[in-house]
C-alpha cells in the first residue's frame, strides 16, 4: 500500500470516527428531549373556532377531522343550533331545515321535548358548520376531534399548519382524545 | 345572558325557544364564538329511562406497533447489508425493497420516515418544548449508523421514497457531469432550509413537500398528486430524481457513506477492467478508471485549489451575512410573522379585513403587541439561524469547488461511494467469479 | 422457434404496455375533470341551494319550492359523494394501470438490453470539472446574490412598530441598573384542556416577571401620573412646541380618535400612552402607541367580582372614567367610577382587578391614582367609609388600608419626599393630611379646607399648598403641617395649582391665570384667558403650560410680569391636563387625543 494510500485510509477512518461520535452526541441530547411515548395530533375544542378549515385541508379526503357529541353536555333541545338552518320554517328533519351539508346528524325524538343527536361519521365532513351553530347557541357539546381510525398521523399535520388559532396540538397516544364533556353546572 | 337562564331554572324553559331565537339574532349580530363551555341549557331530567350515549372514542394504532415498525426497519437495513455485501444478490435487494415499498409506503402511508426525521430532530434540539418520540429518533439515527458501517444501505431498500422511484427505472439517460454535480448541490441546500425552517417552529418543509406521499395514501392535493406523478414520468428517463437532486437525508447519507467502514463493490474480487458495468448504473455512480497524462491536475488546477481554499472563509461570511439578512423574507412564512407583518402595515385590516386568520385573532385574548414581539422573537431566531445556513451554504459551495480541482488517480472501475444506493445493479454485470457470464463465453469465441 | 416464442411474448407484453398505458392515460384524464369540476362547482356549497333557501324563508309556504329543495339537497349530496367514490376508484385504478404499465414496460425493456460490452464513453474529465466549477460558482453567486436582493428588497413592518423599542427598554433596564424584585405572575394559560398536563418535561410554570421599583429618573422619563412625576404639575422634558394649529393641522404630529370617553389624563409609560373611557356599558383602558398614535390595545374591565350590575349614576362633567390612571415598569392601573380597580400589563394581558366598593359620589369618583414603590396608592374619599388604601401592584391585594374621616373629595393624592422618604399628601374637606407611605400612617392633618375640593394639592419650596374655590388657599410647612399663609385672592375650582421657582400658580374657573409669591402668599399677577381653566397648568422648560375649556393653550414665560409666548388654538375643548415626553406634547380631548411637536 502506497503512502498516499495509506495516508488517505488514515484521514478516512478519522473522518468516520468523528462522525460516528458526532452522531451517537446528536443521539444523546435528542435523548434528553424524547420520550417513549407517541403523538398523536388532537383539536383541542376550547381553541377551535369553527373554521372549516378541518375539512378541506386534510390529507384524507373526506377529513379524518370529524364532529363529535359529548352527550353528557348536551341539553337535548328541541331547537338545535347545531342541526336547524338558522333561518329555518319548521324544527324537523326536512332538508331546507338542516344546517348539515350532508345530513350526517341524526335527530331521534326521546321524550317531549327532548331530542338526541347523534352524528353519523361515514357521512361527516368535518366542516364545523354545527359547531359553530352549538357553540354559539348552545352548550357547546358538538365539536371536532381528530379521528385516530382514521387519521394517518403524518408528521406535521396539514390542519395544523393552517389552523387559525393553533387548535391543532400534540397529544400523547395513551390520550388521544380531548373530548369536551364532564361538565357539572356550578 | 347564561346567567339569566340558569337562575331562571325550568319555568323559563317554555320560553326557551324564544330565547334561542334571541341567541340565534345575537350570533349573527355579533360574530365570533364564545369558545368557553357555558352550560346554557341544563341537561334534561329524563324520565323514560333513557340512557347517555357513549362518545365513541377509535384508538389510534394499537401501542407497540411503532416497535414493530422499527424492528422491520432494522430487518430490512441488516438483510439487505447482508444481500449486497455478502451474498452480492440484485434480485433479493429489489424483492426486499418491493416489500419496504408496500410496508412502509402503502401500509404505513409513508409516516414517520427518517427524511421527515431530520426536522423532528431539529425541532426538539433547537425549539423549545417540542417532545420528540424515541421512535422517531430511532428511525432517523439507524440509517445513519447503518450507513457508516456500510453504505447507503437504506437508500438500496428500505426507503419507500427511493423505492418507488427505483421501481419505475426504465430508460436511464446519463445526465452530463457538470449538471449532476451542479444539481447535487440542492439537497444540501434543501437540507439546510429544512433544519432551518424547523427548529424555528415554522413548518417542516421536507413532508410538505414530499412527492410521494399522496400516492402512499391513494390521496392528496391536485398540486402534490401532479408533482409526485412528474416526478416519476421522469423518473423513467432520469432515475430516482428525487434521491440524486433533492432528497435532504440524502444529503447527510452521501457525507456518512463517503466514509463508510465498508462498501457495496462492483466486483467481488479484483477487477478485470472488462468495461462492461460502464454502463450499469442509472445513477452514474461508477467512477471509471482516469487517463492520468491527460487529467492530472496542472499547476492552474493548484493555484485554484489555492485561491478555492482561501475562498471558502470569504463564503462562508458572505453566506451568513447575506442569508441572515435576508431573514425578513424568510421568517414570512412562519404564520405570525406574516399576520403581524399585514396588520402592522395596515392596521384598519383588524376591524375591516375577513380573512379567518385576522378574524381569529382580533377574537382571541392575544394583542398585536404580543403577536409582534411574537413575530419578532421568531424573526430574531431566523436571522440567528441564517448565519449558520448561510456559513453552511457558503462552506458548501466552497468544498464542492475545490473538489472540482484535486485528482485522484483511478485504475479501475468502482463505486462512487457518495452516490452509490447500493442497488446492486452493477454486481449482474461483473463477469468476475461467474464462471457461465456471457462475457467469457464472448472471451472463449474470441480466442477461438 | 425459441424466438418466436420469446417474440410473442414480447408482443404481447407490448400489448399489455399500449393498453395499460392508454387506460392509465384515460384514468388521468377523468380524475383532472372530476378535479376541475368539483372545484369549480361544490356541490356542498351550492349557491343555488342558499338562493333557494333564502326564498323560502320570504315565502314560506311554497310547497313546490320545498320539494325542488329537497330534490336539490339530495342531488347535491349524491354528487359529493359519488365524486369522492369517483377519486377513490379512479386513484385506485390509476395505480393499477400504472403498475401494470410499469411491469409491461420494465419487461419488454429487459428483454431489449443484454449485458454487453458499451461503445465507450469519452469523458473529458477537465472540461467536466471547468463546467462544473463555472456552474458551482454561478450557484453560490445566485445564491448569495437572492440573498441580498431579498435583504434589500423585502419589507418588515414590524421594523417600524416596535423592534427598536424593545431593544431601547431592553437597555435600559440593563444600564441603569434597577434594583429589581421577582414577581411571579400569574400562570399563561388557563384553558381546562392544553397538552397533557402529566408531563413531567413541559414547563408551563410560572411566569416569571422582573419589575423594577421606579426610581425619581424613571419619573422624570415617564409621565407616569395625573400632573407628571409625584403629581406636582412639572415636567422635566424639552423641545417642546410652541405652536400649534387645530385648524390648519400644523405641528399636530397624530391625533386619534377615541371610542369611549373619559375625562381623565393619559399617562406614559416609554413607548405607550394609557388613558380610559366609560360608559354605561363600557369601561375600557386604551393603549396607544404614542409615536404612532396606533391603538395597540384596549381592554375592558369586566368579570370583577363585586363590580355593580348598573354602575352608579354619574354627572355628564365627571362621567366613570374620570381618574387618571398610573403605570410603573410592571403594568398599568386603572379605576373606574363604579370602584373598580384593574391592572394590565403594558401588552394588555390582565393582571388583576378588584372592586373596593361602589363609591358614594354624587358626581361620579375622581381621584386619580399615583403609585411609587410598587403600590398604587387610591383615594377613596366617599360620602360613607372615606378611605386610603395601598395596593401591591403585583396582585392587587391590599398592603395596608386607613380609615379618613372627611367628605368626598374630587382631588388626586400627590407625592413629596421628605426627610429621604416618600411621603403621600391627600386634600379633602376639611383636612390636608400627609401620610407615610410603607404603613399608612397619618404624620400630620391640618383643618384648612372646605367645600366640594377639586384642586389637588402642590408641593414646592419646601411647603404644600392646597386651594379651592369658595374656600381658602394654604401654604402649609410639610415637616410639622402647620399653616405659614393663607389667603383668598384668587381661587381654583377644578385645576390644580403648581408651583415653580419661587411662584404658585394657579388657574381659575373664570379665565384667570394667577401668580403668588410662594413663600408668602402675595398675589403678584394675573393673567386673562378667554376661557375657563379646567385643564392644570403644567411646568415644562420654566414655561406655563394651560389650556382652558376652548381649547387654546397659554404658553406663559414666568417672573415677575407673564410673557405670553404664544397662545395657539386646538380648536377642540380641553378638560384633562397636558402631558409631556420628549419634544412632544400629548393632549386629550373629548373625542381625540393629539400629540403635538415640531415637524
Amino acid at each position: 500500500m502506497s503512502k498516499i494510500q495509506s495516508r488517505r485510509k488514515f484521514i478516512r477512518s478519522i473522518t468516520r470516527y468523528s462522525l460516528g461520535f458526532s452522531l451517537a452526541a446528536l443521539t444523546g441530547f435528542s435523548l434528553g428531549k424524547a420520550t417513549k411515548s407517541e403523538w398523536v395530533w388532537q383539536i383541542d375544542p376550547f381553541k377551535c373556532t369553527s373554521c372549516g378549515r378541518c375539512a378541506t385541508d386534510c390529507v384524507l379526503n373526506p377529513s379524518a377531522v370529524k364532529c363529535v357529541h359529548a352527550y353528557d353536555l348536551c341539553g337535548y333541545c328541541d331547537l338545535c343550533g347545531g342541526y336547524l338552518e338558522p333561518g329555518h320554517i319548521s324544527r324537523d328533519t326536512a332538508a331546507e331545515n338542516q344546517l348539515c351539508p350532508t345530513a350526517a346528524i341524526e335527530r331521534r325524538f326521546i321524550e317531549a321535548p327532548y331530542y338526541e343527536y347523534k352524528i353519523k361519521e361515514d357521512l361527516c365532513i368535518g366542516c364545523a358548520k354545527c359547531v359553530e351553530g352549538c357553540t354559539a347557541f348552545g352548550n357547546g357539546s358538538l365539536h371536532l376531534q381528530v379521528r385516530h381510525n382514521l387519521c394517518t398521523n403524518c408528521n406535521e399535520c396539514a390542519i395544523a399548519r393552517v389552523c387559525p388559532s393553533d387548535a391543532v396540538i400534540r397529544v400523547k397516544a395513551e390520550v388521544p382524545y380531548l373530548i369536551k364533556g364532564g361538565f357539572t353546572p356550578e | 345572558m347564561p346567567e339569566i337562564i340558569k337562575t331562571a331554572g325550568d319555568s323559563i324553559r317554555k320560553n326557551i325557544f324564544l330565547l334561542t331565537g334571541i341567541l340565534l339574532l345575537l350570533l349573527f349580530i355579533v360574530p365570533g364564538s364564545a369558545s368557553a363551555q357555558q352550560q346554557r341549557f341544563p341537561m334534561p331530567e329524563f324520565q323514560t329511562g333513557y340512557e347517555l350515549p357513549d362518545t365513541d372514542r377509535p384508538e389510534p394504532r394499537a401501542p407497540g406497533m411503532e416497535i414493530f415498525d422499527l424492528a422491520v426497519l432494522v430487518l430490512v437495513l441488516a438483510f439487505t447489508t447482508w444481500l449486497v455485501l455478502k451474498r452480492r444478490s440484485r434480485k433479493l435487494v429489489f424483492w426486499t425493497s418491493v416489500f419496504a415499498l408496500l410496508y412502509f409506503g402503502f401500509y404505513r402511508n409513508g409516516c414517520i420516515c427518517p427524511i421527515g426525521g431530520v426536522q423532528n430532530v431539529s425541532l426538539a434540539l433547537f425549539g423549545d418544548g417540542y417532545i420528540l418520540s424515541l421512535t422517531v429518533l430511532a428511525f432517523f439515527v439507524i440509517p445513519l449508523f447503518v450507513t457508516l458501517f456500510a453504505g447507503r444501505i437504506f437508500c438500496a431498500s428500505a426507503c419507500p421514497l427511493g423505492v418507488i422511484q427505483d421501481l419505475v427505472i426504465i430508460k436511464p439517460v446519463k445526465l452530463p457531469q457538470w449538471l449532476q454535480r451542479t444539481l447535487g448541490l440542492i439537497p444540501f441546500i434543501f437540507l439546510g432550509f429544512a433544519v432551518l425552517y424547523a427548529a424555528t417552529g415554522t413548518t417542516f418543509i421536507i413532508c410538505r413537500y414530499d412527492p410521494f406521499v399522496g400516492i402512499f395514501r391513494m390521496g392528496a392535493s391536485f398540486s402534490m398528486a401532479i408533482l409526485g406523478v412528474s416526478f416519476l414520468a421522469a423518473g423513467i428517463f432520469v432515475a430516482r430524481p428525487y434521491c440524486r437532486f433533492l432528497c435532504p437525508y440524502g444529503a447527510i447519507l452521501r457525507v456518512f457513506s463517503i466514509f463508510s467502514s465498508r462498501h457495496m463493490s462492483i466486483t467481488p474480487e479484483e477487477c478485470i477492467n472488462c468495461k462492461l458495468c460502464e454502463d450499469s448504473c442509472p445513477f452514474d455512480a461508477i467512477d471509471y478508471p482516469n487517463d492520468e497524462k491527460k487529467n492530472r491536475a496542472t499547476k492552474a488546477d493548484y493555484r485554484r485549489f489555492v485561491f478555492y481554499s482561501a475562498a471558502i472563509p470569504v463564503l462562508i461570511i458572505a453566506g451568513a451575512l447575506a442569508v441572515s439578512g435576508s431573514y425578513k423574507l424568510l421568517s414570512k412564512v412562519h404564520p405570525d410573522v406574516y399576520l403581524a407583518n399585514l396588520l402592522v402595515e395596515d392596521p384598519g385590516m383588524m376591524y375591516e379585513s375577513d380573512m379567518t386568520e385576522i378574524e381569529t385573532f382580533m377574537a382571541s385574548d392575544r394583542t398585536l403587541e404580543m403577536l409582534v414581539a411574537d413575530a419578532t422573537e421568531v424573526q430574531s431566531r431566523f436571522r440567528r439561524g441564517g448565519y449558520y445556513l448561510g456559513g453552511f451554504l457558503g462552506l458548501l459551495i466552497g468544498l464542492s469547488l475545490t473538489q472540482q480541482v484535486t485528482f485522484r488517480k483511478r485504475t479501475i472501475y468502482e463505486v462512487n461511494r457518495g452516490s452509490c444506493y447500493s442497488c446492486g445493479r452493477c454486481m449482474e454485470y461483473c463477469p468476475v467469479g461467474k464462471p457461465d457470464h456471457p462475457y467469457h463465453k464472448e472471451d472463449n469465441n474470441n480466442h477461438s | 422457434m425459441l424466438m418466436d416464442k420469446s417474440d410473442n411474448i414480447l408482443n404481447r407484453a407490448r400489448f399489455i404496455a399500449v393498453i395499460s398505458g392508454v387506460f392509465t392515460a384515460l384514468v388521468s384524464i377523468l380524475l383532472i375533470f372530476n378535479y376541475v369540476q368539483i372545484s369549480l362547482y361544490d356541490p356542498l356549497d351550492s349557491q343555488v341551494m342558499k338562493q333557494m333557501v333564502a326564498r323560502l324563508s320570504s315565502e314560506p309556504g311554497n310547497e313546490e319550492l320545498i320539494r325542488e329543495i329537497r330534490q336539490m339537497d339530495l342531488l347535491a349530496r349524491r354528487a359529493y359523494f359519488n365524486s369522492l367514490w369517483q377519486l377513490r376508484t379512479g386513484a385506485a385504478l390509476l395505480l393499477a394501470g400504472a403498475i401494470t404499465l410499469i411491469v409491461s414496460l420494465r419487461f419488454i425493456h429487459r428483454q431489449d438490453t443484454h449485458i454487453e460490452k458499451p461503445e465507450g464513453n469519452n469523458i473529458n474529465e477537465k472540461q467536466v470539472r471547468i463546467r462544473s466549477q463555472k456552474w458551482i460558482a454561478a450557484t453560490g453567486m445566485i445564491i448569495i446574490l437572492l440573498a441580498v436582493l431579498s435583504a434589500l428588497f423585502s419589507s418588515n413592518h414590524l421594523r417600524q412598530f416596535d423592534t427598536e423599542r424593545l431593544a431601547d427598554t431592553a437597555s435600559v433596564d440593563e444600564e441603569d441598573g434597577i434594583e429589581k424584585l421577582q414577581i411571579s405572575s400569574r400562570v399563561a394559560g388557563d384553558d381546562p384542556v392544553g397538552e397533557p398536563a402529566d408531563e413531567p418535561e413541559e414547563e408551563t410554570g410560572e411566569v416569571v416577571e422582573t419589575i423594577s421599583r421606579i426610581t425619581m429618573a424613571d419619573l422624570n422619563e415617564n409621565h407616569n401620573s395625573l400632573r407628571g412625576p409625584l403629581g406636582h404639575g412639572i415636567t422635566p422634558h424639552s423641545n417642546l412646541p410652541l405652536n400649534w394649529d387645530g385648524e390648519t393641522g400644523e405641528n399636530i404630529l397624530w391625533k386619534t380618535e377615541i371610542e369611549v370617553h373619559g375625562y381623565n389624563s393619559p399617562v406614559i409609560w416609554e413607548d405607550r400612552m394609557f388613558f380610559s373611557g366609560a360608559n354605561d356599558q363600557r369601561r375600557v383602558v386604551y393603549c396607544l402607541d404614542r409615536h404612532s398614535g396606533v391603538l395597540l390595545w384596549e381592554r375592558e374591565a369586566t368579570d370583577i367580582t363585586g363590580s355593580p350590575s348598573v354602575p352608579p349614576e354619574t354627572t355628564d362633567d365627571t362621567g366613570l372614567a374620570a381618574p387618571s390612571l398610573t403605570t410603573d415598569p410592571y403594568g398599568v392601573y386603572a379605576i373606574f367610577g363604579t370602584g373598580d380597580i384593574i391592572a394590565f400589563s403594558h401588552h394588555g394581558e390582565r393582571l388583576w382587578a378588584r372592586n373596593l366598593g361602589v363609591p358614594e359620589n354624587h358626581y361620579g369618583h375622581s381621584s386619580s391614582l399615583i403609585t411609587w414603590d410598587g403600590k398604587v396608592f387610591v383615594q377613596y374619599d366617599t360620602a360613607a367609609g372615606s378611605r386610603l388604601l395601598a395596593l401591591d401592584v403585583a396582585d392587587g391585594s391590599t398592603v395596608w388600608e386607613t380609615p379618613r374621616d372627611n367628605d368626598i373629595s374630587w382631588a388626586s393624592p400627590i407625592l413629596i419626599e421628605q426627610d429621604g422618604s416618600m411621603r403621600l399628601i391627600v386634600l379633602s374637606n376639611p383636612n390636608l393630611d400627609a401620610y407615610d407611605i410603607d404603613n399608612g400612617e397619618q404624620l400630620w392633618s391640618v383643618d384648612c379646607m372646605s367645600g366640594e375640593v377639586g384642586p389637588s394639592p402642590a408641593y414646592g419650596g419646601g411647603l404644600v399648598y392646597a386651594a379651592n374655590e369658595y374656600a381658602t388657599m394654604v401654604a402649609v410647612d410639610p415637616s410639622d403641617g402647620s399653616i405659614v399663609w393663607e389667603d383668598r385672592y384668587y381661587l381654583p375650582e377644578v385645576s390644580s395649582p403648581v408651583y415653580h421657582d419661587g411662584y404658585l400658580y394657579i388657574a381659575t374657573t373664570y379665565a384667570v391665570l394667577a401668580c403668588f409669591d410662594a413663600q408668602t402668599g402675595d398675589f403678584i399677577w394675573e393673567f386673562d384667558g378667554e376661557d375657563r381653566f379646567y385643564s392644570s397648568p403644567v411646568i415644562a422648560e420654566g414655561r406655563i403650560y394651560a389650556f382652558d375649556t376652548s381649547g387654546r393653550a397659554y404658553i406663559i414665560e414666568p417672573g415677575d410680569e407673564p410673557v405670553l409666548v404664544s397662545s395657539p388654538d386646538l380648536g377642540d375643548p380641553i378638560y384633562s391636563t397636558p402631558v409631556f415626553a420628549d419634544g412632544k406634547l400629548y393632549i386629550r380631548s373629548n373625542t381625540h387625543v393629539y400629540c403635538i411637536g415640531d415637524n
